[in-house]
C-alpha cells in the first residue's frame, strides 16, 4: 500500500515537473520557420551542415526539438541538413537580451559569412503554488501605462482613478476600451505617492471618489442616446470612507453576497493628510480611544457581536481596536502597510489579505487570520508582478483589488479571490 | 535531562520572541535630510548627481527602454519622422515660479545642443515644441530622455540670467556652502513631492572619506568606483549596482601614422581586454568588442574579444610607426588602464607614451568612457555614435540592421570597445527604496529615510 502511494506520489511529482519544464512546441515553431526562411533565401536549394549553440536560458533539453524544427523547415524550403564535406555551414546561435530571445544564423559560403536574425518572444514561466488551507488567485482586471490609484467595476464598466484624472472604460471585444476621461482639477500639489479610494454610490449606479483635497461623484445617465457618465469634482477635506458594509447589506449588490452578512459593519470615515500618504487618526465618531496616524484599516468580523478594527500605523505597528483598547498584534513581521478584509467563506470565514514588504521588484499577497491578537498565515504567498501600491476590499466583500506597479512601469489592477482547499 | 530542559527553555524563548509584536514594513515616510557624498562635480555632464534631482527632460526612460512622458505629455511624428511635435505638460513651473513654456524649452535645448544635435531646428509652436531635421529622427523621444537634454531655465522672468541652476525637478537648489550643495524638496513638483525634505550633496570628497563617513553614519549614499566594487563588498558595505551603463573604449585617430587602417586593426588585436577586466577593473562589468552590451542586443558574440598578438604583428607588416601618444580620462583606474594598454601595444611592436589627460585632444589614442544613454538599443546606439563623433541617425529597427550598423562603425577601428562597466553606490542603514535609473543614476526623489519623523 505504501509502495503504491509512493509510486503515485513520484508519478504526480514527475508529471508536475514535466508540465512545468516541458517545451511548448508552438513556442518555437514560428521563430524556427522564420529563421529557416531567411537562411533558405541566402543559401538557395542545396545541402547545409547545421550547428547549434545555446547562449540563452533555453534549456539544453529543448535543443533537439529546436534542431528538428529547423531541419524540417529548411527541408521544406529546399535546404537539406547534411554532414557532407562540401555542404555549406549554417551556425545557429540561440541568444537573448533583457527583453527577448534572439536566434542568429551565420551562413558560411566559402569566405563569406552572411547573417540572419529573428526575435523570439520570451516564454512565460508557469507558477506553482503550494497547497494550504486557502489559495489566493488573481485575475488581471486592466493593465495600463498610467499610474492607477484605485479602480471599481460598476454598471458594466470599469472606473480607474489616476493622480489627476478619472478614466471610465466600457466593455469591448478586445477588453476594456476607454470611454471617458475627466480631469480631477487638483489645485494643491500632490505627494510623491498619492492615494485615492473609489466606492459605489448609495444607489449602486454611480461612484464616489476621494483623492487628496478633492471629492468626485460620477453618475450614469442611461437616458442619453448611448448612455453617458457625468463626473463632478470639487475641493473637499471631508474624511474618506475606510470601512463600509458589503454592498449586499445595503440592498444594492450586483455581484453576489458575502458570508456573515448578518453582522453589522459600521461605516467609518477617516481624515486623510492630503500632503502626505496617511490617515491622521481622526475618525468620524468616537471610538473611546485616539487612533494613531495610520496607512490602512480593516474591520475583522469574528462574530455577530465582535468586529474589531485593525490599524496599520505609520510607525509600522499593527494594532487591533477591541472595545476601547488598542492592542498590538503579533505575527506581522512580514507585513507591508497595505491590507484589506476578504470574506472568503473559507476557514474562519474572513481573512486579511496583506501586501509584502513592498520593496522588492516582485511583491506578494498573503491571507492571514486573526483569531485573537496574533496573525496566522492562512494561505501561501501569491507572487505579484511588481510592487503592490494599493489594496482594498471589493464592494461585495468577496474579493480584494490590488494595484501593482510593474518593473516596466506598467500598472495592473488585479482582482484577488480565495479558493478553499 | 538537564540539556533537554535547557533546550526546551531555549526553544520556548525563541517561539515567544517570534510571537512578540514585530514592526511591519510601512509605506515610505516623508521628511528628513539625505546626505550624499560624491568625488566629482554635481553638475558634471553626463550624470552629475544633482542634474536629475533638479532638472527634468521632455521625456524619461522606462525600464524597458521606451520613452515615457515627462515635461512633454505626448508627441507625434510627421513627414516620415522628419518632424516631431512634443506637447508640454500644462501647469509646470520652474523653481523660481516662472511657468514652463515652449520658448523656455527651446532656449534651454539650444543652449546645450550645438551642431551635434539629432535635429536641425527647434521651434516653439503654441504649447508645443517642434523639432525638424533633414534626416529622419525615429528615435527622438528616446534620445530626449538623455541627460544632456534636461531642461534648465536660461532666462528668468525678469529677463536676467538665473544665478544658479533652475529647473522643474523634484528638488531645488537653495545654496552652496563649504563644499555642500543644499537641495530642498519641491513641494510643487509635477511628479509629486519627494519623500525627503532635503538633500545635502557633499562634493569633492575622496572615496576613502566617503566610505569613512558612511561607516560612522555621517553619509547615507556614497560612490563606489567600479574597480573598488569588490573591496566594498568585502567591507560589507550595502552596494547597489546597475547593469553595464558605460562603455570603456579606445579612440584611435585616423590621421598621421595611424591613417593606415592595418595599423589601427593591429592595435585593436593587440589590446588585452582580459587583463583590463581581471587586473584593473577587478572582474567587474563585461569584456566587449561591441558598442552595445550583450544584454541590450543579444548579438555581441559576433565581435571577437580575444587578443591575437601574432595577427597584430602580421598586420603591422614590419612597419615601425613613429611613437604614439595615449591619453586617458582623469581618474587613477583609467590611468592604470592606459599604462596597461601601452604595455600591450609595445608587445605588438608599437612605441607608446602615456600623456596626461590635458593632452587628449592631440593624442593618437584616447581611453575614454562613453555613457550608455538609453536602454532602447536604437537610441543607445545613436547617442553612442554621436558621443564618439561617428554621428549617424540610426534608422534600422531590426537586430540584424543594428548589427550591420555596429559592424560598419567599428570596421575602421577608430573606436575600439573594451569593457562594459556598471555604476555603483553604497547606502547606509537609514535609506530605503533606493533604486537606480536605467542609466545608473540613483533615484533620490523616490528614496526615503527610515527614521524620518
Amino acid at each position: 500500500m505504501k509502495a503504491k502511494r509512493l509510486i503515485w506520489a513520484i508519478a504526480m511529482v514527475a508529471s508536475t515537473l514535466t508540465e512545468i519544464a516541458a517545451p511548448t512546441p508552438s513556442q518555437w515553431e514560428q521563430p524556427a520557420a522564420n529563421l529557416a526562411e531567411q537562411v533558405a533565401e541566402i543559401l538557395g536549394p542545396g545541402q547545409a551542415r547545421l550547428a547549434i549553440r545555446n547562449l540563452s536560458t533555453v534549456s539544453t533539453d529543448e535543443i533537439p526539438a529546436i534542431r528538428r524544427l529547423l531541419e524540417q523547415d529548411l527541408k521544406t524550403r529546399g535546404v537539406l541538413a547534411s554532414d557532407a564535406e562540401g555542404a555549406n555551414t549554417v551556425r545557429v546561435t540561440l541568444s537573448e537580451n533583457v527583453r527577448e530571445r534572439l536566434w542568429v544564423a551565420e551562413v558560411v559560403e566559402g569566405n563569406e559569412t552572411r547573417v540572419a536574425m529573428v526575435r523570439v518572444e520570451p516564454g512565460t514561466a508557469q507558477q506553482s503554488q503550494p497547497k494550504s488551507g486557502l489559495a489566493l488567485r488573481k485575475q488581471v482586471a486592466i493593465t495600463t501605462n498610467e499610474a492607477v490609484l484605485a479602480a471599481l467595476e460598476i454598471a458594466g464598466g470599469l472606473v480607474t482613478i489616476q493622480p489627476e484624472e478619472i478614466v471610465i472604460y466600457g466593455h469591448a471585444a478586445e477588453g476594456w476600451r476607454e470611454q471617458k476621461r475627466v480631469g480631477i482639477g487638483q489645485k494643491k500639489p500632490l505627494p510623491r505617492d498619492p492615494r485615492g479610494i473609489i466606492l459605489p454610490s448609495a444607489n449602486g449606479s454611480g461612484f464616489e471618489v476621494s483623492v487628496a483635497g478633492m471629492v468626485c461623484s460620477g453618475s450614469y445617465l442611461p437616458a442619453q442616446p448611448a448612455g453617458d457618465w457625468t463626473v463632478l469634482c470639487c475641493e473637499s477635506d471631508d474624511p474618506w470612507t475606510i470601512v463600509q458594509p458589503p454592498v449586499a447589506q445595503t440592498g444594492s449588490a450586483t455581484q453576489g453576497t458575502a458570508t456573515q452578512m448578518d453582522v453589522s459593519v459600521t461605516p467609518m470615515k477617516a481624515f486623510y493628510n492630503a500632503a502626505r500618504n496617511y490617515f491622521t487618526g481622526v475618525v468620524n465618531f468616537s471610538l473611546g480611544v485616539d487612533l494613531p496616524p495610520f496607512y490602512s484599516a480593516a474591520q475583522i468580523i469574528r462574530s455577530a457581536s465582535s468586529a474589531p478594527l485593525l490599524i496599520g500605523g505609520i510607525d509600522g505597528k499593527v494594532q487591533i481596536l477591541e472595545g476601547s483598547a488598542l492592542k498590538p498584534v503579533a505575527g506581522t513581521r512580514d507585513w507591508g502597510s497595505d491590507f484589506a478584509a476578504l470574506h472568503s467563506g473559507c476557514g474562519a470565514g474572513m481573512q486579511i489579505v496583506v501586501s509584502g514588504s513592498g520593496e522588492a521588484a516582485g511583491d506578494s499577497l498573503r491571507a492571514y487570520e486573526l483569531p485573537a491578537q496574533e496573525a496566522f498565515p492562512a494561505s501561501a504567498s501569491l507572487a505579484m508582478d511588481g510592487t503592490v501600491t494599493a489594496l482594498w476590499t471589493a464592494p461585495d466583500g468577496n474579493s480584494v483589488f490590488a494595484v501593482v506597479h510593474g518593473a516596466a512601469d506598467q500598472y495592473e489592477v488585479d482582482r484577488v479571490t480565495a479558493l478553499c482547499n | 535531562m538537564r540539556w533537554t530542559v535547557l533546550r526546551r527553555f531555549a526553544i520556548s524563548c525563541f517561539v515567544a520572541l517570534l510571537a512578540l509584536p514585530a514592526t511591519a514594513r510601512t509605506r515610505p515616510h516623508y521628511g528628513g535630510t539625505l546626505r550624499v557624498e560624491i568625488e566629482g562635480e554635481p553638475w558634471q555632464r553626463p550624470r552629475g548627481l544633482a542634474r536629475r534631482m533638479v532638472l527634468d527632460g521632455l521625456t524619461t526612460m522606462n525600464a524597458d527602454g521606451t520613452a515615457r512622458p515627462a515635461l512633454a505629455v505626448d508627441w507625434k511624428s510627421e513627414n516620415d519622422n522628419h518632424r516631431w511635435q512634443f506637447r508640454l505638460r500644462p501647469g509646470v513651473h520652474f523653481h523660481d515660479g516662472s511657468p514652463l513654456t515652449s520658448p523656455s524649452v527651446v532656449a534651454s535645448l539650444n543652449a546645450v545642443c550645438g551642431t551635434n544635435c539629432p535635429w536641425t531646428a527647434i521651434h516653439a509652436v503654441g504649447s508645443s515644441v517642434v523639432f525638424t531635421s533633414d534626416s529622419p529622427m525615429p528615435n527622438l523621444p528616446e534620445l530626449l530622455a538623455a541627460d544632456e537634454y534636461l531642461v534648465a531655465l536660461t532666462v528668468a522672468s525678469d529677463g536676467t540670467t538665473p544665478a544658479g541652476v533652475v529647473g522643474t525637478g523634484p528638488f531645488q537648489v537653495t545654496g552652496f556652502m563649504n563644499g555642500v550643495l543644499m537641495l530642498t524638496a519641491n513641494d510643487s513638483s509635477w511628479q509629486g513631492r519627494p519623500f525627503a525634505d532635503a538633500v545635502e550633496l557633499h562634493v569633492h570628497r575622496s572615496i576613502r572619506d566617503q566610505w569613512l563617513d558612511l561607516s560612522i553614519g555621517r553619509a547615507d549614499l556614497v560612490e563606489v568606483p567600479v574597480e573598488q566594487l569588490r573591496q566594498a563588498q568585502q567591507q560589507r558595505l550595502t552596494v547597489v549596482a546597475s547593469p553595464p551603463v558605460t562603455l570603456l573604449a579606445l579612440s584611435v585617430t585616423d590621421s598621421g601614422a595611424l591613417g593606415n587602417p592595418k595599423l589601427r586593426a593591429a592595435i585593436a588585436l593587440a589590446v588585452d581586454r582580459s587583463a583590463l577586466y581581471n587586473v584593473i577593473f577587478q572582474k567587474q562589468g563585461e569584456v566587449t568588442a561591441s558598442l552595445l552590451p550583450a544584454a541590450l542586443t543579444g548579438y555581441s558574440f559576433f565581435f571577437p574579444t580575444e587578443r591575437d598578438l601574432n595577427k597584430a604583428h602580421e598586420l603591422r607588416g614590419g612597419l615601425t610607426p613613429p611613437p604614439l601618444t595615449l591619453a586617458a580620462e582623469g581618474d587613477p583606474a583609467m590611468q592604470l588602464a592606459a599604462q596597461r594598454i601601452a604595455l600591450n601595444l609595445r608587445e605588438a611592436g608599437f612605441t607608446v607614451q602615456v600623456v596626461n589627460a590635458g593632452a587628449a585632444q592631440h593624442a593618437d589614442l584616447f581611453l575614454r568612457r562613453l555613457p550608455l544613454e538609453s536602454s532602447q538599443p536604437q537610441a543607445a546606439l545613436e547617442s553612442m555614435l554621436r558621443g564618439a563623433g561617428l554621428a549617424a541617425p540610426v534608422l534600422e529597427q531590426t537586430p540584424a540592421g543594428l548589427y550591420r550598423i555596429e559592424r560598419d562603425s567599428l570596421e575602421s577601428h577608430t573606436l575600439i570597445p573594451l569593457l562594459d562597466l556598471p555604476r555603483a553606490y553604497a547606502v547606509g542603514g537609514r535609506i530605503r527604496d533606493l533604486h537606480l535609473s536605467p542609466d545608473g543614476t540613483p533615484q533620490l526623489a523616490a528614496a526615503s529615510l527610515e527614521d524620518a519623523p
